[in-house]
């Protein structure tokens, strides 16, 4: 009798390990990246980090289904889809990504360890080796999975290090640390190192918390020193079903482009500075290049039926 | 009228001075409020440490702690987390980890959660600084 309770409550133990594990799909956004960032859905138990001065913590695991993971991970890996960077669900690939290129951030429901926050990153800790993870509070995002992945994506950003983008007056003097967009208040858009919550957000060039004398590029930042992340090379898997933009025709001072839709668009220097900005319209375009930008730019496209980036030597 | 404008502008002024009061020649290019150059060696002497630690890291700098962490992954990066009792409450993280070329490198921080201020480890030319900042330039939400 107590052998076959034994038995049952083992298996029912098995069962529950099994359960739990299968909860989390194992996804990979690029997978030829050493640089890692780690996604950790299913609970861990963290100790002998700088979060540990009142001891061990214990994160509970989100609770999200596969399907939510599976989205908020597409929406994470979509912010980091310029970056030879692998974002992954799989614990096994973190161990075995370079230890001064990874991190862990840790989807759990409640931080009350730490405070009534969204979620909190070490800045810089990409790099520091010793495997801090950054927190992301689900329930003070409301469980809103569009949020989680925002919140997400701007720790992931602070861990590669780069402070909040803020917003100033034109005396110079801080309005807000966090800026929402609302410099242009006709704007849709928001930086995701500010509030990327209510409005689209993305990388941004701007004047970060320390100071408005300084300009913080993200992308800039997330590719080079001390991350040496990079950028992916050409067409590798940086473009979304078919939707490519085409490049027709190199110009000084211009480029041609043949758009499969209406896309928002974007063009980068190697450093991450955005050139210009504006719309495509389905078919032919021509969109400016300031003359002096040769080399290799980057061009970023983004609608309603895809979005993808595509390196250009100019 | 011109008297508003004359005091909103001598404010301006005066906030700007302010701001840019804050030092800000430092190395990881945040503002700081305080700089100690460390001695040679000092960084080195914590990872020879056993548990406890008892250093003079800089002329008015001593450190007082126990390591609580130490990680090891095979040699080209160590990790230590110390518990430092001469900043209560405060722990410091550091790693060392040797370059392409085989130069030893230091990072590091020391802080307390939820403190105004930090300590941040830097490197110019081939010495160590604490710098002493806000500590939301150091942990972030």
């Amino acid at each position: 009798m107590k052998r076959s309770f034994s038995h049952i409550a083992l298996c029912l133990l098995l069962m529950i390990q099994i359960h739990s594990s299968a909860q989390v799909p194992i996804l990979n956004s690029y997978s030829p990246a050493d640089a890692t960032v780690y996604l950790d859905f299913d609970g861990a138990e963290v100790d002998g980090t700088i979060w540990n001065q009142e001891g061990k913590i214990v994160a509970e695991p989100s609770g999200l289904s596969p399907a939510t993971i599976t989205w908020i991970h597409q929406m994470i890996a979509d912010h980091f889809k310029l970056f030879n960077l692998n974002i992954t669900t799989d614990p096994a690939v973190y161990e075995r990504a370079p230890v001064h290129q990874r991190t862990r951030i840790i989807i759990t429901p409640e931080g009350n360890w730490y405070g009534p926050v969204s979620g909190v990153s070490a800045i810089g800790s990409f790099v520091w080796g010793d495997d801090t993870p950054a927190w992301v509070f689900i329930h003070a995002l409301s469980d809103n999975p569009a949020f989680i992945a925002a919140a997400a994506t701007h720790q992931i950003g602070h861990t590669l290090g780069l402070q909040h983008q803020s917003a100033y007056d034109s005396y110079g003097l801080m309005i807000s640390e966090l800026s929402g967009g609302e410099n242009n208040i006709f704007s849709s858009q928001a930086p995701l190192m500010g509030i990327p919550f209510y409005k689209a957000a993305d990388w941004k060039n701007g004047h970060p918390s320390t100071g408005v004398q300084n300009i913080q590029s993200d992308t800039a930042m997330i590719a080079g020193a001390p991350n040496y992340i990079g950028y992916r090379k050409k067409g590798e898997g940086t473009v979304t079903g078919d939707n490519t933009v085409k490049i027709e025709r190199q110009d000084p001072g211009s480029l041609a482009l043949n758009s499969p839709g209406n896309y928002s668009y974007r063009l980068f220097d190697i450093s991450g500075r955005l050139l210009t900005q504006g719309i495509l319209k389905t078919g032919y375009n021509e969109i400016p290049t300031s003359r002096s930008s040769s080399g290799v730019l980057v061009l970023q496209w983004q609608g309603e039926s895809g979005s993808g980036s595509e390196k250009i030597l100019h | 009228m011109n008297t508003l404008k004359t005091i909103l502008s001598g404010f301006s002024l005066l906030c700007c001075l302010l701001v840019s009061a804050q030092k800000q020649d430092s190395p990881a290019e945040l503002p700081y409020s305080n700089k100690i150059e460390l001695r040679d060696q000092a960084l080195e002497a914590l990872f020879q440490a056993q548990v406890h630690i008892s250093l003079e890291m800089a002329p008015g700098f001593h450190l007082e702690g126990e390591i609580r962490n130490k990680t090891d992954h095979g040699g080209s990066v160590v990790s230590l987390l110390i518990q430092v009792e001469s900043h209560p409450g405060g722990m410091l993280s550091i790693s060392r980890y040797s370059d392409p070329k085989g130069h030893i490198h230091y990072t590091g921080h020391l802080m307390k959660l939820h403190e105004p201020e930090g300590l941040m480890l830097v490197e110019k030319d081939q010495h160590y600084y604490f710098i002493e900042t806000q500590q939301r330039f150091l942990v972030a939400e």
